[in-house]
């Protein structure tokens, strides 16, 4: 044979060369210090308080007594879990619906506006900026009896319904609202690494339009979807001012009982433990994500390989 | 012929669909714009009557300076602190290969992702517990520990398509490695320094779930607002509101038409 | 022969468990044009970062003008590295991209400007392109500003890490002459790594190969050519017909072809090697006429490359390539019985 493979197989694999791309010992960590220093004083730190309250007896202030379950059991056995289940139930529909709204804006983002794409991230961004509790604020006076929605129709239609200020529906709509930049910019990365060529091959193989988002679109799109979704709940499951702000005292949301307890109740192991319980179950959620993505594929160190 | 069509169908009714969005989006900031102009007490619609009296009022009132010159302290600090640390955060994100860069990674994202209420809470009772009485100047602390992260991702994304060949050809070339971050790494970075700085500034600037927690005695404007809205509701909410968010669109314009000049006349 | 410039004795470099260069030895004479030539993988980039002085070697020497340098710093070694990707300075202008170097060594601004318009001229680069930004220069001008910010400050080697590699055929075929042309120019010691043997005939006066990490064969562009070592450089040349043959007394057998055949003259004391046959020493053997070797086999498949017509002729197993010049066309059509045959001393023997 006129042999090319004896030279492929001597090419040994490329991660190699990276290696050899260093320049000395670690200036890695040392870049690394001041911002992991400040993390662990304003960050871990602080947590780490959280959780050593969260053993401490009802009512106290500082770490001078012997720990205690009682607030956990405190936690438990209260009504506490309805906060928590609300919560929960309010993130799940506001993923679920966000889901359904931005998959063809970001199909239409990552395949079909072209330049347009730019202009339209941009104009996402630009209200991130904005204060969160001034843009809700404008949805109060949107939806308020009189407001711009229902004035606007009882003026020119003369139509006179109900406000849904102060209600479950309000706080879903801040929900979607606040946190759909977090639903779809993962999401447009998701569909923008299928390539056309692949759908077009699908299609010429004979696939429908249905069976190509079926069986192509959709399982390769999928981890800039399950990243946008996690996000997203991990986000709206601690959310505050949505359901302060829209909802009244309509819905108490487990974000809400943390600060009651805090402030109100001055009862910081209580306060404490409900954190724990809240960082625990989000952190694992964000932890699990984050060891799925391939941050450097992400963020663009991949594509010069 | 049909195919095409149903295409184009298609493509039409997500042009609409995204058009809508952005609707959706700038809905609330339209509805808050119209409303500061409105001359009664009580928001209505349709407005019965214009008039600019609650800017005036704005611009006169004490608490308005008070409270703007707070938020304001705290952005600028949080901005320049946080381009620092981000700076450096981000050599060891996306330039340097060392053995902890994965976990530094997502180490340095978790805050990110954290409810920024019970990051409040969490620092506000840190605080306390060391004898710290809380001021701004914790909520510069606050605020940065949310928005390091961001900053640091910010410049990561300009150091990732930086080369590090650059870096060794500078000290081939004779320079020294203080010489070859000034004339080289810092430079070629700028870009992602200068939109972290922004971005710091006006996420800082809007943030109201930390501050609320962080500032004590003091109150950024938005702490006012929300106090305002939840109880005790004036008509200079909707103003002050509207004045928040033209200042940010403003530093946005100025910053950005600031960093296309700089790079026309670099260019040139 | 004169003191060599560069001496490397036992060169190694390991990460971790892995033995990236293993024991070098080599010596470059001054005005020498150098080329390492090896795949990827083979060490080549880990050695010539060593003689930059990006990388520090973990055992070995290396000795400049007789001078121990293992220890300096790249930035204190007067050589100079042209880098793959040619590692431009977007933020600078082309002059302050050549003018780096003077500066960081403290040359003061007329000077350097004189001296970068000096390369400019010496590259053959308008004397206006000082103030353009390199973001607006085209591959083969960006190629020039890298050699001339190379030359700014004098250094004695030029090292340089493929690079033409990323630039398309033709612009590449250019730069190789001119980099020649460069070189006997400035009459300075350019150290040269590729993984293009073509590259390196084209401008070397001497080529070393490498594989994993040692260096095979050390020898002038022709003496490569017609006298590989091995299998392994005979096949880095390019298409090759390759053998595997024993000694049997009468001449070497040939197991895939069940036959014996004669190979050049010189030893004979191996188990087992391999006959290289490069495509263009094979020829149609038309009835009557003869060769030293000859087999027969069936005419598969043809492509056409340039000038020249390659066939593929299938022996049972064994494929053989047969390269004809376009007027020396093989006059039948496919699937032809046909022999092939050639002479003993235009093959060459390799034992590994």
């Amino acid at each position: 044979m006129t042999a090319t493979t004896e030279i492929r197989a001597t090419e040994t694999d490329k991660p190699r060369h990276r290696r050899e791309r260093r320049l000395h010992v670690s200036p890695g960590l040392l870049t690394a210090l001041p911002v992991l220093i400040f993390l662990a004083l304003a960050f871990a730190a602080p947590l780490l308080a959280v959780f050593g309250y969260s053993f401490m007896p009802e009512g106290t202030f500082d770490f001078t007594f012997p720990p205690t379950l009682e607030n956990y059991l405190a936690v438990f056995s209260g009504s506490y879990y309805i906060s928590f289940a609300k919560s929960l139930g309010l993130a799940l529909v506001t993923v679920v619906l966000l889901m359904v709204i931005c998959w063809p804006i970001a199909y239409g983002m990552a395949k079909l506006f072209g330049r347009w794409a730019n202009l339209m991230t941009l104009a996402i961004i630009i209200p991130l900026f904005v204060s969160e509790n001034i843009r809700l604020f404008g949805w109060v006076l949107f939806l308020i009896k009189g407001g711009v929605f229902l004035g606007g129709l009882k003026a020119w239609l003369g139509f006179d319904g109900e406000s849904i200020l102060y209600d479950v529906p309000a706080i879903v709509l801040g929900l979607v609202y606040v946190y759909l930049p977090f639903t779809l910019f993962p999401m447009v990365l998701g569909i923008s690494m299928v390539s056309r060529e692949v759908t077009e091959a699908a299609f010429d193989m004979g696939a429908s339009r249905w069976q190509v988002f079926r069986e192509v679109e959709l399982p390769l799109a999928t981890p800039g979807i399950l990243i946008g979704g996690l996000l997203t709940f991990i986000l709206s499951l601690g959310s505050l001012a949505e359901s302060k702000i829209l909802g009244g005292q309509a819905v108490i949301m487990i974000a809400d009982e943390i600060e009651t307890a805090f402030t109100f109740g001055q009862n910081w192991p209580l306060g404490s433990a409900l954190s724990v319980i809240l960082i625990l179950f989000s952190g694992t959620l964000v932890l699990t994500l984050l060891s799925w993505v391939d941050l450097d594929r992400i963020l663009g160190r991949g594509g010069n390989d | 012929m049909t195919e095409g069509r149903k295409k184009r169908i298609t493509h039409n009714l997500i042009a609409v669909w995204s058009g809508s969005l952005i609707l959706f989006l700038y809905l609330p900031i339209l509805t808050v714009m119209l409303a500061s102009f409105s001359k009664q007490r009580y928001f209505r619609f349709p407005v019965p009557a214009f008039d600019g009296k609650w800017y005036e009022r704005a611009f006169s009132s004490l608490t308005v300076r008070d409270l703007v010159s707070t938020s304001l302290s705290i952005a600028v600090i949080v901005a320049l602190a946080s381009v620092v640390l981000g700076f450096f955060g981000a050599l060891a994100f996306a330039r340097f290969d060392w053995r902890g860069r994965r976990l530094y990674q997502r180490l340095v994202l978790l805050p990110i992702f954290f409810p920024q209420a019970v990051l409040g809470l969490a620092l506000l009772i840190w605080f306390s517990s060391v004898g710290i009485i809380p001021d701004w100047r914790t909520a510069v602390i606050a605020h940065m520990v949310w928005i390091v992260p961001i900053v640091t991702l910010v410049i990561s994304i300009q150091a990732y398509s930086f080369d590090p060949a650059l870096e060794e050809a500078a000290f081939d070339l004779g320079a020294s490695r203080w010489q070859t971050l000034k004339e080289v790494t810092l430079p070629v970075l700028w870009p992602g320094v200068v939109s972290g700085a922004l971005f710091a500034f006006l996420l800082s600037w809007g943030n109201f779930p930390l501050s609320l927690f962080t500032t004590g005695a003091d109150q950024t404007v938005p702490e006012w607002l929300y106090a305002k809205m939840v109880s005790g509701y004036t008509p200079l909410v909707p103003t002050l509101g509207a004045l928040t968010t033209t200042s940010a669109a403003l530093v946005l314009i100025l910053g950005y038409g600031g960093w296309v000049l700089m790079r026309r006349r670099q260019a040139r | 022969m004169a003191d060599p410039i560069l001496r490397l004795s036992q060169l190694s470099k390991r990460f971790g468990q892995f033995e990236a260069v293993k024991g070098i030895d080599l010596a470059i004479q001054e005005g020498e044009f150098f080329t390492i030539v090896g795949p990827s993988g083979s060490g080549k980039t880990t050695l010539i970062r060593m003689l930059a002085g990006l990388e520090e070697p973990s055992d070995g020497e290396i000795l400049l003008r007789g001078e121990r340098i293992n220890e300096t710093p790249a930035n204190r070694r007067p050589t100079c590295m042209v880098f793959q990707s040619l590692a431009l300075f977007p933020h600078r202008s082309v002059g302050q991209n050549i003018e780096f170097p003077l500066k960081m060594r403290g040359v003061p601004p007329v000077e350097r400007m004189n001296r970068a318009l000096d390369l400019l001229r010496l590259l053959r680069l308008p004397e206006d392109y000082y103030k353009k930004q390199v973001s607006q220069c085209s591959g083969g001008e960006r190629q020039r500003i890298a050699l001339a910010r190379a030359l700014a400050f004098d250094p004695e080697i030029l090292f340089f890490d493929e690079p033409l590699s990323a630039i398309d055929y033709r612009l590449r075929k250019t730069l190789e002459k001119e980099l020649k042309d460069l070189h006997r120019e400035t009459g300075k010691t350019f150290v040269y790594i590729t993984h293009s043997l073509e590259e390196a005939m084209v401008m070397s006066d001497r080529i070393g190969i490498m594989r994993l990490g040692e260096l095979v064969q050390v020898g002038a562009p022709d003496e490569i050519y017609s006298r590989p070592a091995n299998r392994f450089v005979s096949e880095f040349m390019g298409e090759v017909n390759v053998l595997e043959v024993k000694p049997n007394g009468a001449g070497l057998h040939c197991p895939v072809l069940g036959s014996t055949l004669q190979g050049p003259d010189g030893k004979a004391d191996f188990e087992s090697g391999y006959l290289v046959i490069r495509p263009e020493y094979l020829r149609f053997i038309a009835p009557g006429e003869t060769a030293e070797n000859t087999v027969t086999g069936v005419l598969y498949n043809e492509y056409a490359l340039g000038s020249r017509i390659q066939y593929q002729v299938r022996v049972g197993e064994q494929v053989f390539l047969v390269e004809k010049l376009r007027e020396q066309r093989y006059g039948g059509k496919l699937d032809d019985e046909v022999t092939i045959g050639w002479e003993a001393r235009d093959s060459v023997l390799a034992t590994e």
